[in-house]
């Protein structure tokens, strides 16, 4: 199906409530833009740049880039924001961070693009699609692995073989 | 004889098809031809959509219909009006100052307040006017039916049972009591009622056509309830399930009295000004502060937080 809205769908789970000794649920906050005038691979870019970023950070970083689809993936975090403590009960508004964000490809217009000798191609008019899904909580740290690192634990890997039918 | 006879029929028909030329094909009236015939022409192998439309301005199309006198779909200018309840509470009651407070201090406060509803006028005008049309209808049964009625509401609110409210709530009241709670979960329950509830006020009123008669009794009751929201998340938003609280509540109840299929249904609740104030959930809400012209300093001394304005 091409329009199905998977995504805006799953903002309407409820979860049962919670026993007093489980630790707090976090939000999630899943929000969209659908056909958007930009090229999905360039929107990429931008979509891993913040991937993984507290959401100030995130619209810090996108208000100073030059590109088309930072102005609107900027829109798009900030109406998530909006919505997020509106109607998802959160608490800050500074207290999320991007969890997943990646880009789609939307339902393209095709047009003919004249070439000489009376040959044409069919041109695409590109859109795309924005997902991003809000978290609450601070970002989680990755561990960032140095390169002693995993020298060390292939060194490590080489000890621990055991040899069979040996001595 | 028949075959003959038929080979020169067919002979005739191929002369006659040649001697016509494309054009008359399909005018000749014993042999008629196809009236549009397809010009072969170089096979398309892409037709994009469309590409004129575009440039057709959506504001010149439109009035060029209303210039050729076309009429065009109409909007709806109809507004949906509900019969079966009334908009609001007609002259609502006004709950004496001090009504849970005072009432185990004095005797003659209790006596004052059983005796107020045999003193005004109107409501005993009110309560012969619905007996007129429901004869069954008695003070007494009356506010324990009104407790019931409140309780089953409310626990069909919990389980989000849409048809079973509808039926035991208004369509006044049902939007008020459902705003904002289709993605959270309710947890209500009443668990004993203080004081016996009491019928404290009734008016009728006549709605569009004199006879069509909504007739609406306001019911006092004090009792004892827990309640607790919990959010999308089944994080706690609002009270708690095990500390309950002493509510006292004037429910009003309605009933369109013409219509026989008519039911007495919760139409709203009268708060009080002296009311005492709700708990606060369990969130920090930011409030705006004032939008500050570039060069001027935020005057924190000064400055006084906007009061959220009254529900009810």
């Amino acid at each position: 199906s091409l329009e199905s809205k998977a995504w805006e769908k799953k903002n309407l789970k409820v979860y049962p409530p919670q026993l007093p000794d489980e630790p707090r649920r976090p939000a999630e906050i899943h929000h969209s833009r659908r056909q958007i005038k930009y090229s999905k691979d360039k929107m990429w870019y931008l979509a891993k740049m913040i991937q993984g970023l507290s959401i100030d950070e995130a619209i810090a970083q996108l208000e100073f880039n030059d590109k088309k689809g930072a102005k609107i993936m900027k829109e798009v975090l900030l109406e998530a924001q909006e919505k997020a403590v509106k109607n998802h009960n959160v608490e800050y508004k500074s207290n999320l961070y991007v969890a997943e964000s990646y880009s789609g490809k939307g339902r393209y217009l095709k047009r003919i693009r004249y070439h000489g000798r009376g040959m044409f191609g069919i041109m695409d008019k590109v859109y795309c699609h924005y997902f991003v899904k809000l978290v609450e909580g601070s970002p989680p740290k990755t561990v960032e692995k140095t390169s002693f690192d995993q020298a060390k634990q292939y060194v490590q890997n080489l000890k621990s073989r055991t040899i069979i039918h040996s001595l | 004889m028949a075959m003959p006879m038929r080979r020169t029929l067919v002979a005739l028909h191929r002369a006659t098809c040649r001697r016509l030329t494309n054009a008359e094909v399909s005018l000749d009236v014993r042999h008629p031809g196809p009236l549009f015939l397809p010009v072969r022409t170089k096979k398309r192998y892409f037709i994009p959509p469309a590409v004129g439309m575009k440039t057709k301005m959506e504001g010149f199309t439109e009035a060029k219909a209303r210039a050729a006198g076309i009429v065009g779909k109409q909007e709806n200018i109809e507004r949906p009006i509900n019969i079966s309840c009334t908009a609001g509470v007609f002259d609502p009651y006004v709950p004496p100052e001090g009504d849970a407070r005072l009432s185990t201090l004095s005797k003659e406060g209790l006596k004052q307040r059983a005796e107020q509803i045999r003193q005004s006028a109107t409501s005993q005008l009110a309560i012969r006017k619905i007996k007129e049309h429901d004869s069954l209808f008695k003070t007494r049964d009356f506010a324990e039916r009104a407790q019931e009625i409140f309780v089953e509401a409310h626990n069909a609110l919990t389980q989000f049972n849409k048809e079973k409210l509808h039926s035991l709530v208004t369509e006044r009241c049902y939007p008020e009591m459902t705003r904002g709670n289709r993605y959270k979960t309710i947890r209500w329950s009443f668990i004993e009622s203080l004081e016996p509830p009491r019928v404290v006020h009734a008016r009728c009123t006549d709605m569009v056509a004199k006879g069509n008669v909504y007739g609406q009794v306001t019911v006092r009751m004090h009792s004892r309830q827990t309640l607790a929201i919990y959010d999308r998340f089944g994080r706690l938003m609002l009270g708690s399930e095990e500390q309950p609280k002493d509510v006292l509540e004037y429910l009003v109840i309605e009933r369109h009295l013409v219509n026989p299929y008519g039911r007495w249904r919760l139409h709203g609740k009268i708060v009080p000004s002296w009311a005492p104030a709700k708990d606060p959930i369990i969130k920090t809400v930011m409030i705006l502060g004032p939008k500050l012209r570039p060069g001027e300093e935020f005057d924190a001394l000064n400055h006084e937080v906007p009061k959220p304005a009254a529900v009810q």
